[in-house]
């Protein structure tokens, strides 16, 4: 009988730790990345839904196709609930702190027109695109007004320029640099005053030469049909912790969906891999909707095409591909912004109304800290951390360069030279095969060269021997 | 004459051209299984080059290779140029024969196992920064090759050097011809199989 109880117990104890187990089996959404080629390898799923929540459950009532998303450094979360024309902001455990619906702006009550970006500074200041008012307004942390900002105003600009403000975002000196629809020119850039100061960062045009054929065969009246020749708009933007502006575009031609642009409006992102960081390598490519910086270089580019996140690394690197469209909780219908905090993800779903949460799984947390380590130069520590990632996933590329250039550091130049081959990292081979071989010669240049000398002296000495019985030979004749 | 002393003469063919083309025709030293022989190892060198070049060289997706392709690149090729040589040099009054082509194509092609073999051995051992030795080498075999090639077709057919070079911009249109009437050929084959097949259903399947 006490046996019978005993074994209950332990069967119901084991139950609940089954229940306990985050499955990977239990995803909505496959892991992957792409390898030296090109091709697409599966992956161990690097985050995973933990929480999701919509207004309903924050008890502020549904949001309507809310638009951005911010997670401030003292971890509460801003929510730009356009519909409404508010920020509903929460705090960590997701309990509704305050709603800025309107405000006191020149002793009259003012509110939101259709607001589509958001942007928080470190101080506590809010920054709200605020589209259809045609301004940026600012807000302290409370939500009272301090001041808006208007169209910006210069003779470089044509009478035609219409302003709509899309997304903000504000760097430690202040200045504002705004996203605008239709605007072809670059970021439009206000000084902290508020005064416009000019455009930075403009793409390139980009045309095709098919395009161009038939633009110089067809007459005006044609051409005048056609569409022109115009530079990519940019859909949104982030600032790092170095003042550097992240940028994506959502065409899907473009080699360059995202950008960095330092102070001076130049493109500097870096491109370590094949291929630049343009989302899915597949015909029908990724379009990217929202991008967000987190620590050490790490951005997230949102895909709405195919409702992924993609995490790069400083290198531009792929790390790891989490999401998909959907209707599961951990996927998306119309996700339109990504942001982070911590080890968590937050991605905003426009049409559901609703915040999903990811949090790293063991391999998502276990690449993270790898990478961390990695990109401080502490190839040591990281190699470590980046066998435990091989133990999960044999196919992770990024491993097998961080172990390799960690080997070579070592010294270890012959095994440096299998892993990077395994990662395919063609510099860092050959920089390891030049240490190899110099190494290697070191070690048997004396016993080659004494093979050599003695092949060749046996060689002189067997050809006069062979010479001298053939010149004995002809004399015998002779004789 | 032995294998090993044609083999030889193949070599001296390489080294010295015109002596070598020369004696290939007229004093009949120029064999058919050398040019064969030399063709087919050309083949297997181009598959070692594939898979054995260096890795700092080899940009091959080790996927993708596949031995019956380099099979398909070179013999193919090889037999269209003499196929396309020789219906045109026919109508220029060339005086080679179909065998006189094929030898002297065949023997052409030493240089490109001369000098891969060994550029296969050293573009193991060499860095990124040395690798423009390897390309050198590479474009020096290939170089080698259509010297060789010039020699001997103006050779075997007695051209001058201006009718050699037109005759063999030529081969290589008529080779693109030679393709397209075959592309053509398979399309219309495959055309009226079809038709034919789409109406012994038709009938078939007639009440």
């Amino acid at each position: 009988m006490r046996v019978k109880s005993w074994l209950i117990v332990l069967a119901a104890s084991l139950l609940i730790a089954g229940f306990g187990h985050n499955q990977a089996h239990a995803a909505p959404y496959e892991g992957y990345t792409y390898n030296y080629w090109g091709d697409a390898v599966k992956s161990p799923i690097a985050f995973l839904p933990s929480r999701v929540i919509t207004g309903d459950e924050a008890g502020t009532g549904a949001w309507q196709s809310p638009l951005d998303l911010y997670a401030a450094k003292d971890g509460l979360l801003y929510i730009l609930d356009s519909g409404n024309g508010r920020i509903v902001v929460l705090n960590e455990k997701w309990e509704t702190v305050r709603v800025i619906q309107e405000f006191n702006h020149d002793g009259k009550k003012d509110s939101f027109n259709n607001p589509e970006g958001l942007f928080v500074t470190e101080a506590g200041q809010i920054y709200v695109a605020d589209t259809e008012n045609r301004r940026i307004v600012e807000l302290n942390q409370d939500g009272t007004f301090v001041r808006a900002i208007g169209a910006p105003e210069s003779d470089v600009l044509s009478d035609t320029f219409e302003y709509f403000p899309r997304k903000v975002i504000v760097d430690k000196a202040g200045r504002i640099y705004v996203v605008g629809r239709g605007v072809f020119e670059g970021l439009i850039e206000f000084d902290s005053d508020g005064r416009f100061t000019g455009f930075m960062g403009t793409n390139r045009v980009q045309f095709d030469p098919v395009d161009l054929f038939w633009k110089t065969v067809s007459t005006k009246e044609q051409r005048e049909k056609m569409i022109r020749f115009i530079p990519l708009e940019f859909n949104n933007a982030d600032i790092d912790d170095g003042g550097f502006i992240y940028t994506t575009t959502a065409d899907k031609n473009s080699l360059s969906a995202v950008k960095r642009l330092n102070p001076s409006g130049i493109d500097v992102l870096r491109v370590n891999g094949e291929f630049a960081p343009v989302g899915d390598l597949t015909f029908n490519r990724s379009s990217f909707v929202d991008i967000q910086v987190s620590s050490n270089g790490v951005y997230r580019a949102l895909d709405s095409t195919r409702g992924r996140v993609f995490t790069y690394n400083e290198d531009g690197n792929l790390l790891y591909v989490i999401g998909q469209l959907g209707n599961q909780i951990g996927t998306f219908k119309n996700p339109v912004a990504i942001e982070s905090y911590g080890d968590a993800i937050y991605v905003l779903d426009r049409d559901l109304g609703r915040i999903t949460e990811f949090k790293a799984t063991t391999f998502g947390s276990l690449v993270n800290e790898a990478n961390r380590l990695y990109s401080s130069g502490k190839h040591t520590e990281a190699a470590k951390l980046w066998q435990e990632v091989l133990r999960l996933d044999a196919n992770y590329e990024m491993a097998y360069i961080g172990i390799g250039k960690s080997m070579l550091r070592e010294g270890k130049y012959k095994d440096a030279m299998t892993y990077l081959k395994l990662g395919n990292d063609r510099e860092y081979y050959s920089k390891a095969l030049a240490k190899y071989r110099r190494e290697y010669m070191r070690e048997y240049f004396g016993m080659y060269m004494t093979v050599a000398i003695a092949l060749l002296i046996s060689v002189i000495v067997w050809r006069r021997i062979a010479r001298t019985r053939n010149e004995r030979g002809v004399r015998d004749v002779a004789n | 004459m032995s294998l090993i002393k044609e083999l030889k003469y193949s070599l001296h063919v390489a080294v010295r051209p015109f002596d070598g083309y020369w004696d290939l025709k007229y004093e009949n030293k120029g064999r058919l299984r050398v040019a064969l022989l030399v063709l087919l190892a050309v083949t297997i060198t181009m598959i070692l080059k594939r898979q054995f070049a260096g890795y700092v060289v080899n940009d091959n997706y080790p996927l993708s290779l596949n031995s019956i392709n380099e099979f398909k690149y070179i013999v193919l090729p090889f037999l269209l140029w003499c196929i396309s040589n020789w219906s045109l040099t026919t109508l220029m009054d060339g005086e080679g024969k179909f065998k006189d082509i094929l030898i002297a194509t065949g023997y052409a092609m030493l240089p490109l196992i001369l000098v891969n073999i060994p550029n296969i051995l050293l573009s193991n051992v060499i860095t990124l920064r040395e690798s423009s030795f390897y390309y050198l080498l590479d474009s020096f075999g290939v170089i080698w090759f259509v010297w060789l090639l010039f020699i001997g077709t103006k050779t075997v057919h007695q051209y001058s050097v201006m009718k050699t070079i037109t005759t063999m911009l030529l081969t290589l249109v008529v080779m693109g011809v030679v393709i397209f009437l075959g592309l053509l050929f398979f399309s219309l084959i495959q055309q009226i199989i079809s038709f034919g097949y789409t109406l012994f259903q038709e009938i078939t399947l007639r009440e």
